[in-house]
């Protein structure tokens, strides 16, 4: 299949599990995000503190408690942000949960205070270099990890939505005006031929209209082909491709 | 089973009732305590699921199924084999890992602590021989603040409190992250960074002098200073050890030996950063106030000094020497 890197675990039940590793752009994404929320954070902080900053420095006893209020949530704010999502999130802040990314150790299991704070506080070395090191070591590295996660021994990972609706039982209707694929559709594709053409049959709508027709009428002669019955005419491929799918979940 | 004969789709329906419930309980034994029975569950469901992965890679190959699972199986996990008592792990590292964690590098704090006193000597001597040095160590706006016998705690009284303690923070937390992750560098950037920081106190201490302003000055920073530099020096401790493993990995790989040296300063970053919450605070609220005498905010300065180091160099000793 693709060649995406990927980490490969193994539980202590022996059962190995590969996991898809992320790549620069969810990254990315997930950074901008959270770079967002403590923006915008920052500027509530700020509001707030000017409102209520004289009354605060009126009231000494009050003036205290703001001043560990404010020390503390510029750190948290700065520094502790991802930090403190990480621990709470099992590796992920609100940004890489967005782009749909974990941070994990390399045995899969969620990073705990000493990765968490190794891997974020060593951004001290990368954003005076705008992120350049970061940026260059995860685009180029066969394990995508940043100067901390190398550092942290961690990993990202990417966390894909699966629909599994596609293996529901199917419509009847389908499989019935194509009755011949019935014990032929089974043993002509393998699995991973049944999901690119579940693929196509639900993505279809989006393709236009002379392509989408073209990939049909040669997805439906190679499957015809395959299982050994006669090419449909060019009008019923997409018909045809449907029954082949529906034979094909019937498991026959 | 009736084996090779069925297809995905069949296998996925049979299955997939259990792993959805499999999904459900990881998910909720994330946020809370499952009661005893469900544990059961997921135990039994996880053990389903991943003996489903092995025969889905084994047959599949490629598909969404085996994505699902996968996906599946690692969230199963982590839910079952996460940390728990997080109270008492919190506990360990004050009590034992932190300690531990700079004694048993005594060489890298050592060495921070006289790459520190060297960059201060220098910049004392160097001010005290030659006032114009001071042109070129001492920054622009505390020359001008001491030439014009301005006080310390008239110029920060001036912003509100609280923003100054959060610029003071920011400043030293990265002052302390880069002394730790310059360590990379086999070292030199710690060094480097330690001796600018020991140039700047030492000749801004002579240069007060110089002005009649020494006593002024180390009364502003008795309270924080000691803890501050403190911090700084632990940072730097942290980032020789990585450097240590860099230059000299042993007989590890280099990237294993800068692991093992990471997760063993890192309880010394959980202590660099509180600390510096302490000092920043002291330094917002308790140095430029007038009303504490110079005398109160010494004896706290060395106070913090003492408990810092005292617990540093005695607490968990009888357990760190079992291990």
């Amino acid at each position: 299949m693709d060649e995406r890197p990927t980490l490969e675990l193994l539980t202590p039940e022996r059962v190995a599990v590969t996991l898809e590793l992320s790549g620069i752009g969810a990254r990315a994404l997930a950074w901008l995000a959270d770079a967002l929320c403590i923006f915008l954070l920052s500027v509530t902080g700020l509001l707030v503190y000017s409102i209520s900053g004289d009354l605060l420095r009126d009231l000494e006893a009050l003036s205290l408690a703001g001043q560990l209020l404010t020390a503390v949530s510029v750190l948290l704010a700065g520094w502790g942000w991802d930090v403190v999502w990480e621990l709470l999130g099992e590796g992920q802040t609100p940004g890489k949960r967005l782009a749909g990314i974990r941070v994990v150790k390399a045995d899969g299991g969620p990073p705990g205070l000493s990765e968490s704070l190794l891997r974020n506080v060593l951004r001290a070395m990368e954003l005076p270099l705008g992120y350049a090191p970061a940026i260059l070591s995860v685009a180029l590295g066969s394990r995508r990890q940043r100067l901390g996660d190398l550092v942290a021994g961690t990993l990202v990972v990417r966390q894909r939505r699966y629909d599994l609706s596609r293996y529901d039982r199917p419509a009847e209707a389908a499989a019935r005006r194509f009755p011949q694929l019935r014990g032929r559709a089974r043993p002509a594709l393998a699995a991973e031929g049944f999901e690119r053409l579940s693929e196509f049959l639900r993505r279809r709508p989006d393709l236009e209209g002379k392509a989408r027709s073209r990939v049909a009428a040669v997805l439906a002669k190679t499957l015809a082909v395959r299982a050994g019955v006669v090419t449909p005419e060019e009008a019923d491929a997409e018909a045809f491709l449907e029954a082949f799918a529906a034979w094909y979940a019937e498991g026959a | 089973m009736s084996g090779s004969a069925r297809s995905v789709a069949v296998f996925v329906r049979a299955h997939r009732e259990g792993w959805e419930r499999l999904s459900t309980l990881a998910e909720r034994a994330q946020r809370s305590r499952l009661p005893l029975a469900e544990v059961g569950e997921l135990d039994r469901l996880y053990r389903r699921a991943a003996a489903d992965l092995a025969l889905v890679r084994a047959r599949f190959p490629g598909t969404d199924a085996e994505g699902y699972l996968s996906q599946l199986v690692a969230k199963a996990y982590r839910a079952l084999y996460r940390p728990r008592a997080r109270a008492a792990a919190l506990a360990r590292l004050v009590r034992d890992r932190i300690p531990a964690a700079t004694r048993r590098h005594p060489g890298a704090l050592l060495l921070a602590a006289l790459v520190l006193l060297a960059g201060l000597g220098g910049g004392a001597l160097a001010v005290a021989i030659d006032p114009a040095a001071a042109e070129l160590l001492v920054p622009l706006p505390a020359r001008e603040a001491m030439a014009a016998g301005r006080t310390w705690t008239g110029q920060l009284l001036s912003a509100a409190p609280g923003v100054t303690g959060a610029a003071l923070l920011h400043n030293n937390v990265t002052a302390a992250a880069l002394a730790f992750g310059l360590g990379l560098s086999a070292g030199i950037g710690t060094a480097l960074l330690l001796l600018l920081n020991g140039l700047l106190i030492g000749s801004v201490l002579a240069y007060a002098a110089q002005h009649g302003m020494l006593a002024d000055l180390l009364g502003f920073v008795a309270a924080h200073g000691p803890l501050e530099i403190s911090a700084l020096l632990l940072a730097a401790q942290a980032g020789f050890v990585m450097a240590g493993a860099l230059v000299e990995p042993g007989e590890w790989p280099r990237r294993a030996a800068l692991q093992a040296a990471g997760r063993e300063v890192a309880p010394l970053l959980a202590l660099v950063v509180p600390a510096l919450i302490v000092a920043a605070l002291i330094e917002a609220a308790v140095s430029p106030a007038r009303t504490i005498p110079v005398e109160a905010r010494a004896s706290l300065g060395l106070a913090l000094l003492g408990a810092f180091w005292g617990w540093l160099f005695s607490g968990g000793r009888s357990r760190s020497g079992t291990s």
